[in-house]
């Protein structure tokens, strides 16, 4: 089908750090960040308030510069966004004067995709985040949970092979939030993409990820990185679920 | 994917967000009273006063039936709407053009904002010498002060709509493939300016329908001649009759554009 299966792409974060100048004098918002992500891993970015992980973020995204040190995708800088990735914002950021449609497709209007074609992946992508019904909605009449969705939906549909996330379920109540957790498992394990997600959720951290990055502050740097090595789905109420809990959860 | 959207909450059903067409009766019932009140006092003012200062709404009424029945009405309305709707149209535009790519391009706004902010406070009114050098005491001439107040309501609000586009959306563009200031402007900064466009759109309309007057002060036939030449012979109630025209072709611009407006940003 339209989702294309080819997996998902690998990051290296070599030894980022960034300064933010200001009249008090410079502020440390990272200082030395270096980890690697393979091609189809689940990568939890987490951390306490102030540790820097929007900063970094927007880093990977290439929102912003490092102002040391390089992000690498699939082996080249990344210097702005691009369509290798797709971004998914806490806050949603839709094109509130499109439809759920819309939106999806808007990544496609640049592409040479025949409209055929085009119709057919958002009408699939659409089905995939479980919006059938809601294709002529505008995102105002959407709840937070339904805009993540699309948010979601829209990201895929340029087909990218990294995503990036920051906090992307932070705004959503908790039952809305597990749920969609759950939904992301399943686009991931279906798709095989790269997933870079940023959270300070220590829970959402180890139930999604096969490795979480552990960030303290002051400067924001790498406490440890943790490999959470439980079967999926995972269950809060294992007892090895709640080890990791504790022990990545001890580290912040 | 197995999704149980009814543990959401949504808001879907929001047709009540656009006022239907029947109105709210209590409202009207009360403008009406309004109107009705305004009209009275009117009415009783004029017992006291000569015609020549202010005639009784039965005179103002039999006048605009006159005007209206003997055409002279529909020639005036007609001569004005040659300036008044190229002049709009002109001056709409290039306010819109203009406030989008200075909101939008922080160079060119630098490089212009010495010469925006001498011209700004420039009334249209005292541009006629120009109006007549550079067009002659014609339509174009009109239509020319006519563009100007329309100019610069559009280009203030699309200006501002421009510089209030949220960066984020702009971010997300980019991760999406949409490259350069072009396309950028053309599928993220005009639509999510749009509501503040469409505002100054609508308030240069009423804007240049009061400026039909003005411009037509250096002899261009139309409504607002005649509202001077009436007002010279001081007679106030063929004033009247033509400042009603005014108001009523205001409100139906006005109406027309709302319900467009409406139409377009059915988002909102």
């Amino acid at each position: 089908m339209a989702i294309d299966h080819s997996g998902g792409s690998t990051v290296r974060i070599e030894n980022v750090s960034k300064q933010y100048d200001s009249k008090q004098g410079t502020v440390q918002a990272l200082g030395g960040i270096e980890f690697s992500v393979e091609r189809g891993e689940f990568v939890c970015i987490v951390g306490p308030s102030g540790c820097g992980k929007t900063t970094l973020f927007r880093i990977l995204a290439g929102l912003e510069p490092p102002t040391d040190g390089e992000v690498l995708l699939n082996g080249s800088t990344v210097t702005e966004p691009n369509a290798d990735m797709g971004i998914v914002f806490q806050e949603y950021h839709l094109f509130p004067w499109q439809t759920v449609q819309e939106n999806v497709a808007f990544g496609l209007e640049k592409a040479d995709t025949p409209a055929d074609e085009k119709r057919q992946r958002v009408q699939h992508l659409v089905d995939l985040v479980g919006l059938e019904g809601f294709e002529d909605s505008y995102p105002k009449a959407l709840s937070g949970g339904m805009k993540q969705r699309v948010a979601l939906a829209r990201a895929l549909a340029i087909d990218p092979s990294l995503l990036l996330m920051d906090e992307p379920f932070g705004a959503v109540d908790a039952q809305t939030r597990e749920m969609l957790q759950d939904e992301l498992i399943e686009i991931w394990q279906e798709t095989g993409k790269t997933v870079l997600f940023v959270t300070h959720d220590v829970e959402e951290a180890v139930k999604l990820a096969d490795r979480v990055v552990v960030m303290g502050k002051n400067p924001g740097s790498i406490r440890e990185i943790v490999e959470i090595d439980v079967d999926r789905p995972r269950s809060r109420s294992d007892s090895e679920f709640g080890s990791y809990y504790e022990r990545v959860r001890s580290l912040i | 994917m197995a999704t149980d959207l009814q543990g959401e909450r949504s808001q879907t059903s929001e047709a009540s967000d656009l006022p239907a067409l029947g109105v709210d009766i209590r409202r009207a019932a009360l403008g009406l009273c309004g109107l009705a009140g305004f009209i009275g006092l009117w009415w009783v003012a004029s017992l006291f006063q000569p015609e020549f200062v202010l005639p009784s709404p039965v005179t103002v009424a039999t006048t605009f039936v006159a005007e209206a029945a003997s055409g002279e009405m529909l020639t005036a309305l007609w001569q004005s709407s040659l300036h008044w709707i190229p002049g709009t149209i002109i001056g709409t535009l290039l306010g819109i053009i203009a406030g989008i790519a200075l909101g939008w391009s922080q160079l060119l706004d630098d490089i212009t904002s010495p010469v925006v902010r001498t011209l700004r406070p420039v009334p249209p009114l005292a541009l006629i010498g120009f109006a007549i050098a550079w067009f002659g005491i014609n339509n174009a001439g009109a239509a020319f002060i006519i563009a100007i107040g329309a100019f610069w309501i559009n280009f203030y609000a699309s200006y501002g709509g421009v510089e209030g586009v949220s960066d984020d959306l702009l971010d997300v563009a980019r991760s999406l493939g949409v490259k350069g200031d072009l396309e950028l402007v053309r599928s993220v900064v005009i639509p999510a300016a749009s509501p503040e466009i469409m505002t100054g759109i609508r308030t240069g309309i009423g804007r240049c329908w009061m400026l039909v007057v003005a411009s037509e002060i250096f002899g261009v036939p139309g409504i607002g001649r005649r509202i001077l030449r009436a007002s010279n012979n001081l007679q106030v109630d063929v004033v009247i009759s033509y400042i009603l025209v005014l108001s009523l072709m205001f409100l139906l611009v006005d109406s027309a554009f709302r319900a467009a407006q409406r139409r377009v940003l059915v988002w909102r």
